[in-house]
């Protein structure tokens, strides 16, 4: 029944995305665009500029340049009026961050420089209009909160962590995050929904009927996805929360597979241009390796939970990771296994610090202070790892790899379902 | 539950040695000027023997924050005085970041202004915050409470009128720029943001600065050749210069310059190949990381 179910679904996925990708793009070079969006990317600050990134039709994606001032932020709606860009982007690991992913055709990015860029208030009386605007105060709120109480650098990492909020590093701590493979850990990440549904569930529980409980669950990720910003990954995480405690509530048992597959045809289905997307797949193969990969390594006793995950979610992702990134830290495994412990601790610390600080700065300041010695664990051991590298560099990962990769690893992975599934006949 | 509690308290533990610590290290009665590495601009960091912290510039990005928090302790969030040399992008950039992260009490700079919208940022900025603006012109003076002075040297009013009759700095022309010299005991630092020789010869001609000049020079402009000539080396008599600078498409530091300091024998520090450059003094000797 399931599977017939599958097999119809991913046939109507197959006929959507058919005709999206049917349609050439019509962008020109030169052509004047004119368009009115709501940022849902918090636009970052490099030196001198400010760089935002919007959606044409919600379409392509529009790399937009401007000056540092006036500032715009998540949530904000903007007019943008400007002569479109189209770049070539060579395949260099320096660059790569701008390109497609492990099956992606794009090799153009659309940009935009210095375009005339109008903040527009709208008042709209759309419930997810408010939402959005809610947490996109709540957001500014709490970065500047957490801005203020500590260092930097730590600051960035905390809201990282706690929100998903993503702050401009010095160059040489990005790097080093990137070296060490803890990107995961301070970018919206599916784990912080997976983490804050758990949180929330279990207080909700104490308070509530359990039914009640969990719909107040469902509504606390909702509004958290929307303060994190709204990434693929951070849906990803959400609509799967969203059918977990669906399933419990109406009592039915939840498959993990289940719940990722209907999320990927959900969210393809209404944008088919994710699939390129490389936070989309990164938090898809990553999630499926946490399903399927991480239950292969639990229970040695060799390696603890972390490193099980770590291994599990990169073993899944390797070809995407090489593809766009262009390099891979044989100690992303150890940091990895050295600092995730602190993540969960880090993140109640830093939700008090900003809920408490919200109502009371003085007394969420302290709870940031008590985050401090973890932080600067945290950032120490990156830097230490980071500057030791050890990475292999990839100038280009070819696509033929990535797919013998992946045709490998299901071998392995069928052979050894198999085999537990004949050992428990 | 046990365990999270377990691990607050631990950290409750380091956050104390952490606590000790950084008391220990940057409360030790000396005077620290910090030139930090904020790139091509300025970007000072002055803190006082008894704590109290001073900006003279802010750089043109947000490097300035960390300079900032890794030479004050990180409960410290008050920024005494704030200085801006002039309203250039290079040098006033960072303190718009600094004033929405720290408390700042008084920022004080020359009667110029910019119309860009970076510099409406930084007065609005100001503004929100109600932080106090004052201009000053040579003459005027600062004096903390344990003893450092700062002593404005230049520009005097006739030569900011002269330069800048509208009031509106120029790209590229001669404007001018505060002339900072920072006093402890024996110990002094010219701060001279992006002055030219004309108004530093004003500023000696005024014998403001002493006779037997000073300690240490910042070369004004990012070593730009239109700031400093052999004759006016000669008067300030530096033990030791100091280039804020970074990458550049003007060609700072140039080599006319750089030649000019060789000549007199003076050490040359500069920003872009040492980092952030301490200065430490307790008023009578001084010495630098």
């Amino acid at each position: 029944m399931v599977y017939k179910l599958g097999i119809v679904l991913l046939l109507i996925l197959i006929v959507r995305l058919g005709l999206y990708y049917q349609k050439e793009s019509k962008h020109n070079n030169g052509q004047f665009m004119d368009l009115e969006t709501t940022l849902f990317t918090q636009p970052q600050i490099l030196g001198n500029y400010q760089k935002l990134t919007v959606s044409s039709d919600g379409r392509d994606k529009i790399f937009v340049t401007t000056t540092r001032f006036p500032r715009f932020n998540y949530g904000d709606y903007v007019r943008i009026s400007g002569k479109i860009k189209i770049i070539q982007v060579q395949p260099t690991p320096n660059t790569s961050t701008l390109k497609g992913g492990l099956i992606s055709n794009e090799k153009t990015i659309l940009t935009m420089s210095f375009p005339k860029i109008e903040a527009v208030k709208i008042s709209r009386n759309d419930p997810w209009y408010l939402l959005l605007s809610l947490a996109s105060v709540i957001r500014q709120k709490v970065t500047v909160l957490f801005n203020v109480a500590l260092p930097p650098a730590s600051a960035g990492l905390l809201l990282g962590i706690v929100f998903g909020i993503k702050s401009s590093f010095s160059p040489e701590f990005t790097e080093n995050l990137r070296t060490a493979g803890v990107m995961h850990v301070i970018a919206a990440s599916g784990m912080n929904v997976t983490m804050i549904g758990g949180f929330l569930s279990s207080i909700f529980a104490l308070l509530f009927r359990r039914q009640l409980a969990l719909v107040f669950s469902i509504f606390g990720i909702i509004f958290y996805a929307f303060i994190a910003g709204l990434e693929p990954s951070i849906l990803r995480a959400t609509i799967m929360g969203i059918f977990g405690f669906s399933a419990l509530i109406l009592g039915r048992q939840y498959l993990g597979i289940y719940g990722l597959g209907l999320s990927a045809f959900l969210m393809l289905f209404i944008s088919p241009q994710l699939l390129f997307d490389v936070g989309f797949q990164l938090s898809f193969l990553a999630t499926f390796g946490l399903l399927y990969i991480r239950p292969i390594f639990q229970g040695k006793s060799l390696i603890g939970e972390d490193v099980a995950t770590t291994l599990a979610a990169q073993l899944a992702t390797l070809p995407v990771l090489l593809g766009n990134f262009g390099a891979y830290s044989l100690l992303s495994v150890i940091v990895n296994g050295l600092v995730l412990w602190t993540v969960p601790i880090l993140m109640v610390l830093g939700g008090i610090g900003a809920v408490v600080g919200l109502v009371f700065a003085p007394l969420g300041k302290l709870f940031l202070y008590l985050s401090l010695p973890l932080l600067l664990y945290f950032q120490n051991v990156v830097s230490i790892f980071g500057n030791l590298g050890l990475k292999f560099q990839f100038q280009e990962f070819p696509l033929a790899l990535s797919i013998g990769y992946y045709l490998v690893l299901a071998s392995i992975l069928m052979f050894i379902y198999s085999k537990k599934s004949k050992a428990s006949l | 539950m046990k365990k999270f509690l377990f691990l607050s308290l631990f950290s409750l533990l380091i956050l104390t040695g952490i606590f000790i610590y950084e008391n220990l290290k940057f409360n030790d009665h000396k005077l620290h000027v910090v030139f930090c590495n904020v790139g091509q601009g300025d970007g000072i960091f002055v803190r006082t023997p008894t704590g109290q912290d001073v900006i003279i510039d802010g750089g043109p990005s947000d490097a300035i924050l960390s300079c900032i928090s890794s030479h004050t302790p990180f409960w410290d969030r008050t920024i005494e005085l704030m200085f801006l040399s002039h309203p250039h992008l290079d040098h006033f950039v960072g303190l718009i970041s600094v004033v929405q992260r720290y408390t700042a009490l008084s920022f004080v700079t020359e009667e110029l202004f910019n119309k860009t919208t970076s510099f409406q940022e930084l007065i609005s900025e100001l503004h929100n915050q109600q932080i106090p603006e004052r201009f000053v012109f040579a003459q005027d003076r600062f004096k903390t409470s344990d003893g450092v002075v700062f002593k404005i040297v230049g520009p005097t009013k006739d030569f900011l009128h002269r330069t800048s009759p509208e009031g509106i700095i120029g790209e590229n022309k001669e404007f001018a720029s505060l002339e900072t010299l920072v006093e402890y005991g024996n110990f002094s630092v010219l701060l001279t943001g992006d002055s030219q020789d004309t108004e530093l010869q004003d500023a000696l001609d005024s014998g403001l600065i002493p006779k037997d000049g000073v300690k240490i020079l910042q070369v004004p402009h990012h070593g730009s050749k239109s700031g400093l000539n052999p004759d006016l080396l000669q008067e300030l008599n530096p033990k030791l210069a100091v280039i804020s600078v970074g990458k550049n498409k003007y060609g700072h530091p140039t080599a006319e310059i750089l030649n000019i300091l060789r000549d007199k024998n003076i050490r040359i520090l500069r920003t872009d190949q040492k980092g952030d450059i301490e200065f430490i003094s307790d008023g009578k000797g001084w010495w630098f990381d």
